[in-house]
């Protein structure tokens, strides 16, 4: 979300720069109490729990150790984590392939139009995203609705398994993440200049080269904060994951949550975390170079 | 993002929830039955702090109308999700339901207070198996509450083998037909019953031992889910699964193809008892409670929502025939002399974890 915020006023232009006075610090108390309160106290948190050890049942002993770090390092938490990443990077691709027409076909709709398909597309937030993926379930079972509607019209002739495999995983993600793509790409398509298109045409590009060199690096920023908003929650989700892949493979988010649990070792468990963090770093400062070029 | 706070968050809970309602008036208004009962504490609170699905909310609401004392119920899905919060925050939980492993590490660690049982006479009622168990010899910290197993449950529309063993369920031809537990400890203990290693012995030795039988297993498993296998299994996703003695009899009572199988080689009983914790406030509201829970019809009650293993015998004479002899929620006396309970592996389980990841992920 920060992401689109900042895409937008390096559009409008970031050459204003003054100290803020006493009137904005105060307008700004909210939000900068929240942010300590609910992203720098519990990161702090995390990286000290990260370097402690847990003994017995469930006592935290802080001794400052790297071990948990060295441990995270090994080739079962690596494997775990690079399914994570290809989970996240499949759905970006998808959200951006799927979403990206359906938000350019919404940003140059008419005014009335527009109202009506972005309110299609919020719609599946009015309900939580565990009923959502428990009606997944129903549909794609094997006595489910798909599958029912399959076999009547005697396309297959038997039930298929579609859920609790990768597949149904990934489309569960795609699902619930693809309106965080629509939506910035579609701020970015509404803002596009109409003479900056007319313009490739009367300069003799075709429809083909005005949309590829003219029409997606006026709208990339739309498109990177959309990736971002994707990737990053896909990473560390596991409901969807569990729910509609059966939990296999694991993914990094469900074996962090484990080591809170039942694997008995906050400390590992954190250290993890960690790591997810770095990725997060990484690819915001990825997106950020690319922006600045 | 917010799967990503709820993790950061995660790191960050067991902070005291609100304190119980201090701003409550201490005299609430009295209820006919009240001046009969046994005196609480003067403070007319009571915390629990118990499973989800385990204790129902009508049985709470039947004993803040009999005793009129106001009941917080706040809940958790794993034994390790209670720890962490009684580790962190403490002073908040008047009774909490630990399994028996937990109880065994509770009192070695002194965290428990001792139940008067002179406030409980309804232990009279439980079975003797289910008394004096190893964890906590003479029930000086804890009182049962529910009991269970894990066992195997066949689709016989889709299964016609006769299905005995653990090892009849892991075979090459229900390949991704298969849900089990989402727990590590669990899967390791059936290697090892199916390996006649006692489950408790979780050495490293032997942790080397059962990964080829897990690495052969874990492969051809479809679906694995804690919290509620039995969905895969209704909506005809797999054949086959390894599941919560409750689930099983409930899969049992709502369709006939389902078949509940006792592995061979032996399964594991698992005990939820009703403990106090060292920090409780309302230590004798708490003891009202254990004792409230154990009165037959109430405790009957608790068996028609959550058929497990019942170990208050008063109340299993009160339960339709039907509910008795659910083969899930009861098993034999046989079936049970061959049951093991879990004792406390201590750091042993984060290896366990290691193991069952690293053959998931494989």
């Amino acid at each position: 979300m920060a992401a689109g915020a900042t895409a937008t006023s390096l559009q409008t232009g970031a050459a204003f720069r003054r100290r803020p006075g006493f009137p904005a610090w105060l307008v700004l108390t909210p939000l900068l109490v929240w942010l300590i309160l609910f992203v720098i106290v519990p990161t702090v948190v995390l990286i000290v729990l990260s370097l402690g050890e847990q003994k017995g049942l469930g006592t935290i002993h802080f001794t400052f150790t790297l071990k948990n770090y060295a441990r995270a390092f090994d080739w079962t938490w690596l494997k775990v984590l690079l399914i994570s990443v290809n989970y996240a990077l499949l759905t970006t691709i998808i959200c951006t392939i799927v979403g990206y027409p359906a938000a350019y076909f919404i940003g140059r709709s008419s005014e009335r139009m527009r109202n009506i398909l972005l309110t299609l597309v919020m719609i599946p937030f009015w309900t939580s995203f565990l009923i959502r993926t428990y009606a997944w379930i129903t549909i794609l079972s094997k006595e489910g609705l798909l599958n029912a509607f399959l076999v009547s019209a005697k396309i297959i002739p038997d039930p298929i398994g579609i859920l609790y495999t990768p597949f149904a995983s990934v489309l569960g993600l795609v699902y619930n993440y693809l309106p965080f793509m629509i939506l910035p790409i579609y701020t970015s398509v509404e803002r596009l200049d109409n003479a900056l298109i007319e313009a490739a045409y009367d300069l003799g590009a075709g429809p083909l080269r005005a949309f590829s060199q003219v029409i997606i690096p006026l709208t990339q920023p739309g498109i990177v904060a959309g990736a971002l908003l994707v990737f990053i929650p896909s990473i560390a989700m596991f409901a969807i994951t569990n729910l509609m892949g059966g939990g296999d493979p694991p993914t990094i988010g469900d074996v962090i949550h484990k080591q809170f649990t039942s694997g008995r070792n906050q400390p590992f468990g954190a250290a993890l975390g960690c790591l997810l963090l770095l990725i997060f770093f990484f690819s915001l400062w990825v997106t950020r170079r690319q922006r600045a070029e | 993002m917010i799967a990503f706070l709820a993790v950061l968050a995660l790191a960050n809970c067991g902070k005291a929830p609100q304190p119980p309602t201090a701003s409550q008036p201490a005299t609430p208004t009295p209820t006919p039955t009240q001046a009969a009962e046994p005196a609480g504490d003067a403070d007319k609170n009571l915390n629990i702090f118990c499973w989800s699905e385990y204790i129902p909310q009508a049985i709470v609401d039947a004993f803040t109308k009999e005793t009129g004392i106001k009941v917080s119920v706040e809940t958790y899905a794993s034994n390790e999700e209670m720890l962490a919060k009684l580790f962190a925050g403490g002073g908040t939980y008047d009774l909490i339901q630990p399994s028996e492993y937990v109880i065994e590490g509770l009192i070695k660690e002194n965290m428990l207070t001792p139940i008067d049982r002179q406030a409980i006479p309804n232990m009279k009622n439980i079975a003797p198996e289910f008394t004096s168990m190893s964890f906590d010899p003479g029930n000086k910290y804890s009182i049962p509450y529910m009991a269970g197993t894990v066992g195997i449950v066949v689709n016989t529309e889709l299964v016609q083998d006769d299905i005995k063993t653990y090892n009849d369920v892991f075979q090459e031809k229900f390949r991704k037909n298969i849900v089990v537990l989402d727990d590590a400890r669990e899967i390791v203990s059936w290697g090892f019953e199916s390996m006649g290693i006692p489950i408790n012995e979780v050495s490293d030795e032997n942790l080397e031992k059962v990964r080829p039988v897990l690495e052969k297993w874990l492969p051809l498993v479809k679906v694995f889910d804690s919290d509620s296998p039995k969905t895969a299994l209704l909506n005809g996703d797999v054949a086959l699964g390894v599941v919560w003695a409750g689930e099983g009899a409930i899969l049992l009572n709502e369709d006939k193809k389902f078949k509940w199988v006792v592995p061979a080689e032996g399964a594991h009983l698992f005990v939820d008892s009703l403990a106090i914790p060292k920090s409780a406030k309302h230590v004798k509201n708490a003891e009202l409670f254990i004792n409230f829970i154990l009165r037959p019809d109430i405790s009957a009650k608790v068996s028609e929502a959550f058929p497990y293993l019942n170990p208050n015998v008063a109340a299993r004479e009160l339960l339709t025939p039907a509910q008795r002899n659910n083969p899930a929620s009861f098993p034999t006396a046989d079936q049970l002399a061959n049951m093991q309970t879990f004792k406390d592996i201590g750091e042993q389980a984060t290896k366990i974890d290691e193991l069952v990841t690293s053959l998931k992920a494989q």
